[in-house]
């Protein structure tokens, strides 16, 4: 592989590198705008510029590909850095200094660059800035808004939509000094992807219509996580503020979501505001009315279903797909402890959700981010009443004792008549977040963590274990589901005690053959491809892989 | 100074616009002589005569051709770039309009020695009736067996076609033009790839200026020694027109050896306008810098230009003579640039609109010492830091200005006006 010498330090690289792809490798970090590794390359913005030895101009970096040994590329000298001085001046004579007022400041390239390569003072005093009058407000479709003021036209938004939506809804108008980035006549940008314009976008021309105005950024935690809107399983960060989240943020997965997030996936997480959540555990009283109790009373109850177990009564289990795969492996073991083969998990098909990446891209196909991890942890009866049973059969007249865990506003769960069927079942033990249509109707309450509030695994649709952390901690009261099967559990042996997820899934690998061998804290950053060939995962053998639609 | 024109010897011979008419004139006689060699000897034969591009940038034609490909399994094309709009130019446009089978005649020449089967004349779209005369031209040429499926009968297949522009001085750059050709906005590609190698429709390309592309017959006709005989020396070779336009008497195309002197240009024309003095010169389009008239003696070709500081360009010589302000003709180039940059490239985008910005307050009387400084810089950040070299054609002017006319500029700062304020003379002169 060619061997390139950046500021003296060297490195080997594939072939057909770029020089800024090259010297992020040695720690070299290339100023730029309009370059963006997923996009064609431009050279527009003219911020990379950096000495070659041999040509007597400096050269874009970007467009510079690393084809044989020997190139020797200066980017830390005067030359250099007064050309980048010199094309930040220009790109900020025009910009406003709207800064206090614009959604982008805090994670702005203008400032960033401005703060590293810009000068103190302005040249531009008598001039009027160009403006361009009306346009400082355009929503481009539901979700952008473009300040076109604030645009330095670096196009990437409309390369965006052109090679990685594939809509084509933007483009270039008018020329020179007067350029200006508009949808064509006629169109919206409106897409499932559209969105990650505001993302690429490196000034704050164009925001999020949906956060515009929520919060500085600067006041965000940001967390890494995973997506639940579907089971794409989408590497997102969490930006919260004391526990409410403001907005997802696509987090670099090459091999799943690379640098994108759908327009949908970014809003699941308003699903945590739009029910009531549950504080404390709540038991049915002699009266029939739903009391508030604490953990261990709550517990007792459930304890109390599971031990009929022994006088011959049918106890069912339905998972969710929301469900993390060690919570699942729990209820797996409290139904192995009950000797039931009623052991499910719900889901459901969604709509079609696909985000492309180098390979393809990543598909989802369902509602909720983990039935097929729950199905290998071992949530999938071969037998028994099984999820449909229970939902759209008679499967909870013939139980004694069910527990589910409740999923998000909209869950199939909620259709009254589901609820009608499910609560004929004699005891009813409901894991939940929010208080729901079913939780109004349970015997036991059980108040959980969302899945930002833990620690766990989703396998998604290509069969990758993917790991997250809590982001921020649980609200007072509510355990992560870990902990409240874990003390459950303990109540049947003593050999789950007190386990943390980490632990749980090392037991989980050493029973199960397709973990067999990780550890909870080795998973690679970018996921593990499972081997689920002698496993059971059902429904999985029809789905699409990997194709471009 | 005379000189027996070649490339305008059919000015004013309206029936030389038909292959029969052209042909009593001795045409297509390069052509007939170029199929009867091999296509590497023609190539072979341009490369020695020393013909070098007319369209401003200099670049050895046969060179050029030499870059296209041999083995490759696509469509090779010439286009001629007949987007002529580089300030002051007009050369061109006489070329087309008197002797359209000259050009048409050059392109096969090109094409035959190069393999293209196609050739597209890209004509700015303010040329209605150059373009209406080439169509024509075209036509009569598909008749005559010119063009079509057996060129002249040698079993050589070529197709021309006349695409018009609509109105950008940026599609005269070349990629530029292949981008508008090719049905797209059109703004400079990022080179390399070159033409030749991924150019019109992602197909080796030559781009050649409709002059140079009509000097090729006659370096087939008559031999690279004849050429070589014409102009300076071997980097300067050929009959060239220059476009004078401005304070001479009869402005106008002239053809002469390249390497005609300023002075001899001015005497050409009939001297200065009402026997004034010359101030300055540009020689080579609106992108050329301005030189003084100290300069009057320096030979206009390539590589003397080069020395003086300035550029060849396309030839387009604008006379200004002791009355012209200076200052305002620069703020007319800069406005000039800032309408035509593209918007691409930050420099070039910003720096030209602000250029235009700091003259025009000069111009209105706001000038502060410190200006001829901050011109020079933006100039300095847009100079060489672009896709194309529009940014620094946008250079030229602005720099020459504070740089050769340092006097010019200060006149203008701190409330002051023109070194020379204009008379009046229409009124009063027009009628005397």
């Amino acid at each position: 592989m060619p061997i390139v010498t950046i500021d003296g330090r060297e490195v080997d690289v594939e072939v057909g590198t770029n020089l800024i792809e090259a010297a992020k490798q040695v720690g070299v970090q290339i100023p730029h705008y309009c370059y963006h590794p997923r996009l064609s390359v431009v050279g527009q913005c003219r911020m990379c510029l950096v000495k070659i030895d041999g040509p007597p101009k400096l050269q874009t970096a970007c467009t510079t590909q690393i084809m044989k040994d020997g190139m020797v590329v200066h980017v830390d000298i005067p030359e250099v850095q007064e050309a980048q001085q010199g094309v930040m001046e220009f790109l900020l004579i025009n910009h406003p200094l709207d800064c206090p007022i614009c959604d982008q400041a805090g994670e702005c390239g203008l400032q960033d660059y401005s703060f590293k390569h810009g000068q103190a003072f302005s040249r531009f005093v008598f001039e009027e800035k160009r403006t361009y009058p009306g346009r400082e407000r355009i929503p481009l479709g539901p979700s952008v808004m473009l300040n076109m003021n604030r645009c330095i036209q670096c196009t990437r938004c409309i390369r965006f939509t052109e090679e990685i939506s594939g809509t084509g809804e933007l483009g270039f108008f008018q020329r020179g000094a007067r350029t200006e980035i508009g949808v064509f006549p006629g169109k919206e940008l409106d897409n499932p992807l559209s969105a990650n314009v505001v993302d690429i976008c490196p000034v704050g021309a164009l925001t999020s219509s949906e956060f515009r105005f929520a919060e500085r950024v600067w006041y965000l935690d940001k967390k890494p996580s995973i997506c639940t809107g579907c089971d794409a399983g989408c590497n997102v960060t969490v930006e919260h503020k004391r526990g409410a989240i403001r907005r997802y943020k696509p987090r670099v997965n090459p091999e799943v979501n690379d640098y994108w997030l759908c327009d949908y996936g970014r809003q699941t997480f308003r699903r945590y505001s739009e029910f009531e959540r549950l504080g404390t555990p709540a038991v049915r009283g002699a009266a029939g009315e739903l009391r508030a109790t604490n953990w261990e009373a709550a517990l007792d109850r459930v304890h109390q279903g599971l031990a009929r177990a022994s006088e011959g009564a049918d106890l069912a289990f339905l998972g969710s797909g929301f469900l993390t795969t060690e919570e699942a492996f729990l209820i797996a073991r409290l139904a192995d402890a009950a000797d039931s083969e009623h052991r499910s998990v719900w889901s459901e098909e969604g709509p079609a959700r696909f985000i492309p990446n180098l390979h393809g891209g990543v598909h989802g196909t369902e509602t909720t981010p983990n039935r097929r991890g729950a199905e290998l942890a071992g949530l999938l009866g071969t037998s028994g009443i099984n999820a449909e049973d229970l939902m759209r059969g008679d499967g909870a007249s013939r139980c004694d004792f069910l527990l589910i865990t409740d999923g998000d506003p909209g869950s199939p769960l909620h259709d009254a008549e589901v609820i009608g069927r499910l609560r004929q079942v004699r005891f009813l033990v409901v894991l939940g977040w929010a208080s729901t249509p079913l939780t109004e109707v349970a015997d036991v309450v059980l108040p959980i963590a969302t899945h930002a509030e833990k620690d766990g695994t989703f396998v998604n649709s290509q069969r990758r274990l993917q790991r997250f952390r809590a982001a921020f901690p649980a609200p007072a009261g509510v355990r992560s589901g870990v902990e409240a099967l874990v003390d459950l559990l303990g109540r049947l042996g003593p050999e789950w005690q007190g386990l943390t997820t980490a632990q749980v899934f090392d037991r989980m690998a050493a029973t199960v053959p397709a973990f067999a061998g990780m550890t909870f804290d080795s998973l690679p950053a970018h996921g593990t491809l499972l081997d689920t060939s002698g496993a059971v995962a059902s429904g999985d053998s029809t789905e699409p892989e990997g194709a471009h639609p | 100074m005379s000189f027996e024109p070649v490339l305008l010897r059919n000015v004013g011979r309206p029936e030389a616009r038909k292959v029969e008419g052209y042909r009593e004139n001795g045409g297509y006689r390069g052509l007939e002589k170029a199929l009867e060699m091999e296509p590497d000897a023609v190539i072979e034969l341009v490369k020695d005569s020393g013909l070098r591009g007319r369209g401003g940038a200099g670049f050895p034609a046969g060179l050029k051709w030499s870059f296209i490909p041999k083995a490759v399994d696509k469509p090779k094309y010439l286009v001629c770039n007949a987007d002529e709009s580089e300030p002051g130019t007009f050369k061109d446009r006489v070329l087309m309009e008197e002797d359209p089978q000259q050009l048409i005649e050059g392109c096969a020449i090109c094409c035959y020695a190069v393999g293209a089967s196609a050739c597209y004349i890209y004509i700015r779209g303010e040329y209605v009736e150059p373009a209406d005369i080439l169509e024509e031209a075209i036509r009569d040429a598909y008749e005559a067996g010119i063009l079509g499926d057996n060129v002249m009968g040698k079993g050589f297949k070529l197709d021309m076609y006349v695409h018009r522009g609509a109105g950008a001085y940026i599609c005269g750059e070349e990629t530029g033009l292949l981008e508008s050709l090719e049905g797209k906005r059109g703004q400079p590609r990022i080179k390399p790839p070159f033409p030749a190698v991924v150019g019109a429709f992602g197909c080796p390309t030559v781009i050649n200026n409709v002059e140079t592309l009509c000097n090729v017959p006659h370096i087939l006709e008559r031999g690279a020694l004849w050429f070589k005989s014409i102009g300076t020396d071997e980097r300067n070779t050929g009959p060239k027109l220059y476009c004078v336009s401005g304070h001479v008497e009869n402005p106008g195309v002239y053809e002469f050896p390249i390497g005609v002197t300023m002075t001899q240009l001015i005497e050409a024309c009939g001297g200065m306008w009402r026997g004034r003095q010359l101030k300055a010169f540009i020689p080579g389009g609106a992108s050329a810098a301005i030189l003084p008239a100290d300069k009057a003696d320096v030979p206009l070709d390539f590589d003397q230009l080069a020395k003086a500081g300035s550029m060849l360009g396309s030839a387009a010589v604008i006379v200004m003579d002791d009355e012209t302000d200076l200052v305002r003709s620069v703020y007319r180039l800069a406005k000039f640039f800032n309408h035509e940059s593209c918007g691409q490239c930050t420099p070039c985008r910003e720096g030209t609109n602000w250029a235009e910005l700091v003259m025009k307050k000069i111009v209105s009387g706001h000038g502060k010492p410190g200006d001829e400084e901050l011109i020079l810089r933006i100039c300095r950040n847009m100079g060489g830091t672009t896709l194309c070299a529009l940014a620094d054609a946008a250079v030229g002017p602005l720099r020459s200005l504070v740089q050769n006319f340092p006097d010019e500029v200060a006149g203008w700062l701190d409330g002051g006006g023109p070194a020379t304020e204009p008379r009046r003379y229409f009124a009063e002169e027009v009628t005397a």
